[in-house]
């Protein structure tokens, strides 16, 4: 009978899929983009992976403890967006009104959930992390076991997740108080931050580059070769895989664990739901929409000031946005963190190595300021919704809105970005011209890609999304794909001279003219093509958001 | 018109420190069309709510049919057809498609396909039956609207259970729903409808009841509320404004046509 319940979910997709009886072709570049990606992933594990295999006993050691933490990381990341997800979709969707109101049982409403919950939050990762798993097969000559255990092991895994969260996710909004339950956000990405550290603690990553603190060597090889989390479902399936993958042998009381322990979580996700989700939803419809008075402040006439006013009050006012923050914290921390436990001193003990990662670093805050852009930058312009109007019919130019938008945005992430550079800069104990690069490099970065996901924001505004979060559709995608093309273009077309340029710093403390030349044509054009890109791509969005 | 289908007794609905519906004791019979009152934030929607399973209510009882919220809310889920308000339909599916899906939720209450000729029927009474194979996102609002009612109306359950029916829609759609809610009450249907029109509420309603800052303050039929106003020739929303205490609001308009007299 959940069958009836996930009609809509089957005819919305297929709809989408199919638009007048046709197959929709605006989807065929989004396809074509994930098959780009997918190939792309395919070739980097491949050569990683191939890289390791090339080395000693050591580095299959190391490739498989790679595996391991990838299974870790991927089953991290579900449980939290199942947890956000779970919320969303079990007390927040805005069909319960039809489908509580019908007599549709609370086991098969839950299945429902499960079952779009598990899909939307899991699709991209099982895809994605396909091609990687493929590499470790490919390379490692895995036997014919390894694929039908991978394509059982990875949704199962997934439904862990999904099941996990949503049990949690009905326990917890049962437990709290009415007027708490809006902090149930709080409350998610505070456990969720805790969880990732704790899951990173326990990984260790730094320990796999520092054997100087074993004793013995014997021990870093045991210490490294030891079976990754195996309290974590996705430990017991990162074991069987790669149990198999080392010896061809099938651990058998690891499949049934895979493959039981969703089944139970369902089990009892559905136990929990009949008995806890009615009591809760009612809870839920009394304290998110609140009954607070707020005051009045900061008073003027002028257009920007109520532009920053309305985003940052929206932002505030709204407890599934701003606890996001603490994810984000959480996020900046381990980032930061990973940086100060970095063995330097000892592992790679020179200079040269400390100035690569800072180099490196500006890819990563690009990248970390990428996919924060996505969540909250792109979809500045569908947020405003029905309201729109408002904007189009006002006599307030479409290009200066867009313009006080992107200066809303662009001061936290900014100074988001000065964080993670200075702090990591000072962890690595960086002085002298690559401070300055990177900040200036990691800045002119952070503008652009602020600037793009406004842009594709605007192109694929979705006014009718019921929050920020589902507004990100394959638009998103598309913008993640052009905002790492662009950050690696830059990174390498600037690693040459900056290269040069350092090489001759750390030989002679002193800059070479012909270096600092070709530096400063890098930097020039960094500027040239950051406008370039913001302007065409912002100038692309105006064009979509003007009446036509 | 003696069968109780819909029983509130002490119904309240507190959320934190604030009680939105106190003491609630309302009992509406079969084939009856019962209207709710009341100004803007008296507790109408919430007590709607609670009718239709989405908010339980703090203390007090409420039963459908005999079956008690409570303890055998699934039976009450199917005796109940609720329209809300603000109908929130899925933007990607076509209308039909969202009958079909809406039919199906209520399958162990249809008998076969009837459901289906009922809903081409009011579709075609609401002069939305070309448009039932397109997408619902470009629907206007009042024909979301009687979408919703025909999702509703063709389950044909003992009780509906309406807030704010006319929203949206054009005056000959209105004068159908009206006519559809008086045949339905014919057929021995009991309809809940809160409203803000005075008009619909006159023209439409056996009995009304006045709800004013969670408490209900007058039932019983419009005739019936003359007289204990003492006000035989008043109109509804004369007797609205005095049972509501909204008569302060004449100080207002004296006020404002003040102003408009004193404009150069």
């Amino acid at each position: 009978m959940t069958s009836r319940l996930l009609y809509p979910y089957l005819r919305i997709n297929s709809n989408r899929l199919h638009s007048n009886g046709r197959f929709n072709l605006k989807l065929l570049p989004i396809a074509l983009l994930g098959v780009v990606i997918c190939v792309t992933l395919y070739i980097i594990s491949w050569k990683t992976i191939s890289y390791f295999q090339a080395q000693n006993e050591l580095g299959v050691i190391l490739s498989m403890k790679i595996f391991q933490m990838i299974w870790i990381t991927i089953f991290a990341m579900l449980i939290f967006s199942s947890m956000i997800t779970g919320v969303s979709t079990l007390y927040l969707s805005k069909d319960n009104e039809i489908i509580v109101t019908s007599p549709v049982t609370m086991s098969e409403l839950y299945e429902m959930r499960l079952t779009t919950t598990f899909l939307n939050t899991s699709w991209m990762a099982l895809v994605f992390s396909l091609p990687v798993f493929a590499a470790f097969g490919i390379v490692l000559e895995a036997g014919p076991w390894y694929w039908p255990l991978l394509i059982i092991s990875l949704p199962a895994t997934g439904l862990t997740a999904s099941a996990a969260a949503l049990l949690f996710v009905i326990v917890l909004i049962y437990i709290f108080p009415a007027r708490r339950t809006r902090d149930i956000m709080f409350y998610l990405t505070l456990c969720f931050g805790i969880f990732l550290y704790l899951v990173f603690r326990l990984m260790r990553p730094e320990d796999l580059v520092n054997p100087e603190k074993y004793g013995q060597f014997i021990e870093y090889l045991s210490a490294v070769s030891n079976p990754a989390g195996p309290w974590l479902p996705a430990g017991w399936s990162a074991n069987l895989l790669t149990t198999y993958l080392l010896d061809r042998q099938v651990d058998w009381l690891l499949l049934g664990l895979i493959l039981l322990t969703p089944l139970i979580l369902s089990y009892a996700g559905e136990m929990a739901m009949m008995r806890l989700f009615l009591p809760g939803f009612s809870k839920s419809q009394e304290s998110f929409g609140g009954n607070r008075r707020f005051g009045s402040w900061m008073t003027s006439d002028k257009a920007w000031v109520w532009i920053f006013k309305k985003e940052l009050i929206s932002f505030l006012r709204d407890s599934k946005e701003w606890s996001q923050l603490f994810m984000i914290a959480a996020l900046v921390v381990v980032y930061l963190y990973n940086f100060k436990v970095l063995p330097l001193e000892r592992t790679f003990g020179t200079v040269y190595v400390a100035n690569l990662i800072a180099f490196g670093n500006i890819g990563l805050s690009g990248f970390l300021s990428a996919a924060l852009a996505a969540r909250f930058v792109y979809p500045a312009v569908g947020a405003e919704g029905g309201s729109f109007y408002l904007i189009r019919s006002s006599p307030l130019p479409l290009s200066r809105y867009i313009f006080y938008k992107y200066l809303f945005y662009a001061v936290p992430f900014t100074c988001l970005t000065a964080l993670l550079i200075g702090a990591s800069n000072h962890f690595l104990q960086i002085s002298g011209p690559m401070w300055w690069i990177s900040l200036f490099c990691a800045t002119v970065i952070c503008w652009t890609l602020v600037a793009m996901a406004l842009g594709f924001g605007s192109i694929f505004a979705d006014y009718n999304a019921e929050n920020r979060a589902a507004s990100m559709g394959p638009g998103a995608v598309l913008y993640l794909f052009c905002a790492l093309s662009y950050v690696l273009i830059v990174l390498l077309l600037g690693f040459r001279p900056t290269y040069r340029l350092m090489r001759g710093w750390i030989s002679h403390q002193n800059i070479p003219l012909i270096d600092a030349v070709q530096l400063t044509i890098w930097g020039t054009g960094v500027i040239v093509l950051s406008l370039a890109v913001a302007f065409f791509i912002c100038r692309r969005g105006l064009a979509a958001l003007r009446p036509r | 018109m003696n069968q109780t289908i819909l029983s509130l007794h002490g119904l309240t609905k507190r959320f934190d420190r604030f009680t939105a519906v106190k003491q609630l004791s309302l009992d509406i019979f079969r084939g009856e069309i019962f209207g709710f009152l009341g100004p803007n934030g008296a507790g109408k929607t919430t007590t709607i709510k609670m009718i239709a399973g989405l908010l339980r209510p703090s203390g007090g009882t409420l039963s459908i049919c005999g079956s008690d919220m409570n303890t055998d809310a699934g039976r009450c889920r199917r005796l109940t057809g609720y329209i809300p308000d603000r109908p929130y339909l899925y933007e990607k599916l076509t209308g039909q498609e969202y009958l079909n899906f809406s039919a199906s939720l209520y399958s162990d209450t249809l008998s076969g396909k009837t459901w289906q000729a009922k809903a081409d029927e009011y579709l075609h009474y609401f002069d939305i039956d070309g448009w039932r194979n397109n997408l619902i996102e470009s629907y206007s609002h009042g024909m979301r609207q009687k979408l919703i009612i025909t999702s509703i109306l063709m389950l044909d359950q003992p009780l509906i259970v309406v807030d704010e029916p006319m929203v949206g829609l054009d005056p000959k759609s209105g004068r159908i729903v009206k006519e559809l809610f008086r045949t339905k009450a014919a057929e021995g249907k009991t309809i809940f409808l809160s409203t803000h029109s005075m008009e619909i509420a006159e023209e439409l309603c056996d009995r009304i009841s006045i709800i004013s800052a969670g408490t209900v303050i007058a039932t019983g039929t419009v005739r019936s509320l003359r007289e204990e106003a003492e006000h035989d020739n008043a109109s509804l929303e004369d007797l609205f404004l005095q049972l509501t205490g909204a008569f302060e609001l004449q100080g207002v308009i004296a006020a404002l046509k003040n102003s408009r007299n004193t404009m150069p």
